[in-house]
């Protein structure tokens, strides 16, 4: 599919011979099991008749509406296989069964109330599968007081204190009445989530090494949000709640400031840093003035420093001003957009970006894995499975059954997909 | 329930972190019952020096910054400018299961302490390396902390408001998150050298792990050559997708209607009914059409009620609802604190302070012995003298050339 993954088919992959089925709907339980595939397990996605709700969402390359070519689904679903069941169907309700106990992992997602009330608890399958591992994704947890509570990105954004951290330093909030909190154009804790959702999964698996006993893994997305901000929360536990103003810089500089072409970030906080972008700006009289000599004094007096540095930072690009900064080990960066980032020789370079060219022959990318392993590396498998997909052949290799009895479930889902779908488009 | 070992036991972790990235991964990894060893230099400090201190007084040991992604660490103080100290860190890695470093590029190369040399010395380690852009590319030597990495990958890009400039998410989550994605890579590794004896080198970029946070603006670049949108806190799927207003000050609701059920359950308890019905809001795309008028009116409505009583009332009537929580808030948060998540070890110097435990619970167990952030060089004796079996005059020697400490 891409130039840059497999570059030998027959590599090792960490998470060789573990089995993994997933039932989900959500961004968050999708791509934690997406992840297990992405490290070699065998991940089957199980859908009902009306699909993945993210076969709908798009982006759609061609234009129309396949089901099979939503940029997210494909994002979210890569290096799986995909199984239909019907779930009402007492056989296809069965075959579920039946794939739950073959397996290592079970991941679901969606709201708490939801997953326990379809039974997709550890406990219900304890003696059918007690080495499996479970791991329930959920907007706030399969316990505590808030548990029954329903959310989805943004309350998780919310909830976990990103949105009142956001814009962070050295960005600033300058007039809070009118900028309220803010999350990020795309689905940020359900992303985060997955792969603490992974990890917590490789983990059981280590664990039960020792145990021979699976376990359930219990994680929301309100602590996949909070997990991440350490820094933030260590100001909570040692003085106080970071406001969301401009006022209390600590250390100087590190700040976002406008430049001749857009905006460039300098933090040259550590003194041998603001000594070096002294040399890049040419060593400017005011470099040594003892108001500015220690990170402190320049946070104290950034009211003087602040109009000096402008005058370097507005004669000179984005770009000038980081190569200056950055030939001397100064942290400093021009503010790429989407399209810079994706074009820049660097990401060419490494590669990371994965390539695909749809039905209609449009060509379009995707990002890559970010784990690069040197004995068991990345491998692009398969790309996301159109509805049912492995049906008949993961009934065979999971459960044995033979080719006749998995073609008959296969039909008979069939049946009911295309039910679904006409029932659905007359609504 | 019978209480079977933690994931790790029996790991040890030579722990290079510097800043926020590195330390999360080798943190989250004693969580899950490793014995790490913080290898650190006085000469290379970071966040040690860096605010907020305990009390606001400065003091190595009293950084909140450092203490709240160094728990469950022993510190080993070592001056790695010296070669006898460089040879005890090698003797640490010797009998270390996984490596984890983040300094930039070259840097552990230039100890001695790069991969090719390392796996000499522990043929089967899971060696660790996250950099800012990576190892490799043209960008791999410059130094990148998180507003870089926000501005590099995208991320910043679609984060604003409309017409406005990019901004930078909070909480340095580029740092922990590449972490986060750390202990995953970490943890596979371990599987395979469970299963095959086989250890390896792996490399995290934290640019990558964000670009990875946004196939759909990825995608919808590669096809249009536009730039996609930054669209504040909306969703063009979702409307009401905002976050308003409460009574107090900087008080905030996020509410997030997906389902025409979820709104009509939103006019209802907000004593509109009528809105449900309402021409300009009785659809998804009529809501995301007139979001304007309707986000006016949830405002209204909001506005002078606490935010915890418009959370309860929306939750329990199905609608997605939450406070925008400050980190006070999450840290005192009674669910999270029923479930565990957050914990309060004591530190000998900066007392009982609340920090973040495991983020996820197995079986209602997260970490057995959360043990607070070691003070700098606290563990020296237990490390050189009990692991390594340095003896007693050498150790006394070795601390008086500075080589320790």
């Amino acid at each position: 599919m891409s130039a840059d993954v497999n570059p030998g088919a027959t590599t090792p992959s960490a998470l060789a011979g573990v089995r993994v089925v997933e039932y989900t709907e959500t961004a968050s339980a999708s791509f934690c099991a997406r992840l297990l595939g992405d490290a070699g397990a065998d991940v089957v996605k199980v859908e009902s008749p009306s699909g993945d709700p993210y076969r709908r969402h798009g982006p759609f390359p061609d234009g129309n509406a396949d089901p099979d070519w939503s940029g997210m689904f494909l994002y979210l679903n890569a290096n799986k296989r995909g199984i239909g069941l019907e779930l009402q169907d007492p056989t296809q309700k069965a075959a579920s069964s039946e794939l739950v106990a073959k397996a290592d992992i079970l991941i679901v997602g969606g709201q708490s109330a939801d997953i326990t009330g379809q039974g997709m608890r550890r406990q219900v399958f304890q003696h059918l599968n007690p080495g499996l591992i479970v791991c329930a994704i959920t907007p706030f947890g399969l316990s505590g007081p808030n548990s029954t509570y329903v959310g989805d990105d943004l309350t998780a954004v919310a909830a976990g204190g990103l949105s009142f951290s956001t814009p962070g330093v050295p960005d600033g909030v300058l007039d809070p009445a009118m900028e309220p909190p803010l999350t990020a154009n795309t689905p940020l804790a359900e992303l985060m989530t997955g792969v603490l959702g992974s990890a917590g999964c490789v983990a059981a698996l280590l664990a039960r090494q020792f145990s021979g006993q699976g376990c359930e893994i219990d994680l929301s997305l309100q602590e996949g949000v909070a997990a991440v901000m350490p820094y933030e929360l260590a100001h909570a536990a040692y003085d106080e709640a970071k406001k969301r103003e401009l006022l209390g810089f600590a250390l100087m500089p590190n700040v976002y400031m406008p430049c001749k072409d857009g905006y460039v970030v300098i933090m040259a906080v550590l003194d041998g840093h603001w000594r070096s972008l002294m040399r890049a700006a040419n060593d400017p009289d005011w470099a040594d003035l003892e108001v500015f000599s220690t990170a402190r004094d320049r946070a104290r007096n950034w009211d003087a420093l602040e109009p000096l540095m402008l005058e370097w930072t507005m004669s000179h690009t984005g770009e000038e001003i980081a190569r200056l900064a950055q030939e001397r080990g100064v942290p400093c960066f021009p503010a790429y957009t989407v399209g810079q980032m994706m074009e820049s020789p660097h990401v060419a370079e490494r590669g990371f970006l994965q390539e695909f060219t749809s039905p209609g022959k449009k060509s379009f990318k995707l990002p890559g894995h970010p784990i690069r392993m040197s004995a068991t590396p990345w491998r692009s498998f398969r790309p996301a499975p159109r509805l049912g997909q492995h049906t008949v052949e993961v009934l065979q290799d999971w459960l044995g059954w033979s080719e006749s009895e998995a073609r008959s479930l296969f039909d008979a889902f069939g049946e009911q997909a295309s039910a679904r779908a006409v029932r659905e488009s007359k609504v | 329930m019978i209480s079977s070992p933690p994931p790790l036991r029996g790991i040890r972790v030579a722990d290079f972190g510097q800043v926020i990235a590195a330390p999360v991964t080798a943190q989250m990894l004693g969580w899950m019952g490793a014995e790490v060893v913080l290898v650190e230099t006085e000469s290379r400090f970071t966040t040690r020096v860096w605010p907020p201190f305990a009390d606001g007084e400065f003091g190595r040991d009293r950084s909140g910054g450092f203490n709240l992604v160094n728990n469950n660490k022993l510190s080993c103080s070592l001056d790695l400018r010296q070669p006898e100290a460089l040879e005890l860190a090698r003797d640490i890695i010797s009998v270390s299961d996984v490596l984890v470093e983040n300094y930039a590029t070259g840097v552990m190369e230039n100890l001695g302490l790069g991969y090719d040399e390392v796996k000499n010395l522990r043929p089967d380690i899971v060696y660790m390396s996250l950099g800012a852009f990576g190892r490799s590319g043209p960008f791999k030597d410059l130094t990148g902390f998180h507003s870089v990495i926000n501005l590099f990958s995208g991320l910043a890009a679609i984060t604003g408001y409309p017409g406005s400039h990019p901004r930078i998410m909070g909480g340095l989550i580029p740092d922990a998150f590449a972490g986060c994605y750390c202990v995953l890579a970490v943890l596979e590794a371990l599987y395979h050298r469970s299963q095959t004896g086989e250890g390896q080198f792996i490399e995290v970029s934290m640019t990558e792990a964000l670009t990875g946070m946004i196939p759909e603006a990825v995608m919808e670049y590669s096809l249009t050559g536009k730039e996609p949108p930054r669209v504040g806190n909306r969703d063009g799927r979702k409307s009401p997708h905002n976050v308003f207003r409460c009574l107090g000050e900087e008080k905030w609701v996020a509410v997030s209607v997906e389902t025409d059920e979820q709104f009509r359950a939103l006019s209802n308890v907000t004593g509109n009914v009528g809105w449900a019905d309402d021409v300009r809001f009785a659809t998804v795309t009529a809501r995301v059409e007139n979001q304007d008028e309707l986000e006016a009116l949830l405002q209204h409505w909001t506005a002078d009620q606490e935010v915890e009583a418009v959370v309860a009332v929306l939750q329990a009537a199905g609608v997605p609802a939450a406070p925008v929580n400050d980190s006070a808030d999450v840290l005192a948060d009674p669910h999270l604190l029923d479930r565990g998540f957050v914990a309060h070890p004591e530190h000998p110097v900066a007392g009982t302070r609340p920090v973040l435990s495991l983020p996820w619970a197995a079986d209602g167990r997260r970490v057995d012995d959360l043990r607070a952030a070691p003070t700098f060089g606290q563990h020296n004796q237990w490390v050189l003298k009990e692991l390594l079996q340095v003896p007693d005059e050498e150790y006394e020697r070795l601390v008086s050339s500075g080589a320790i400490g």
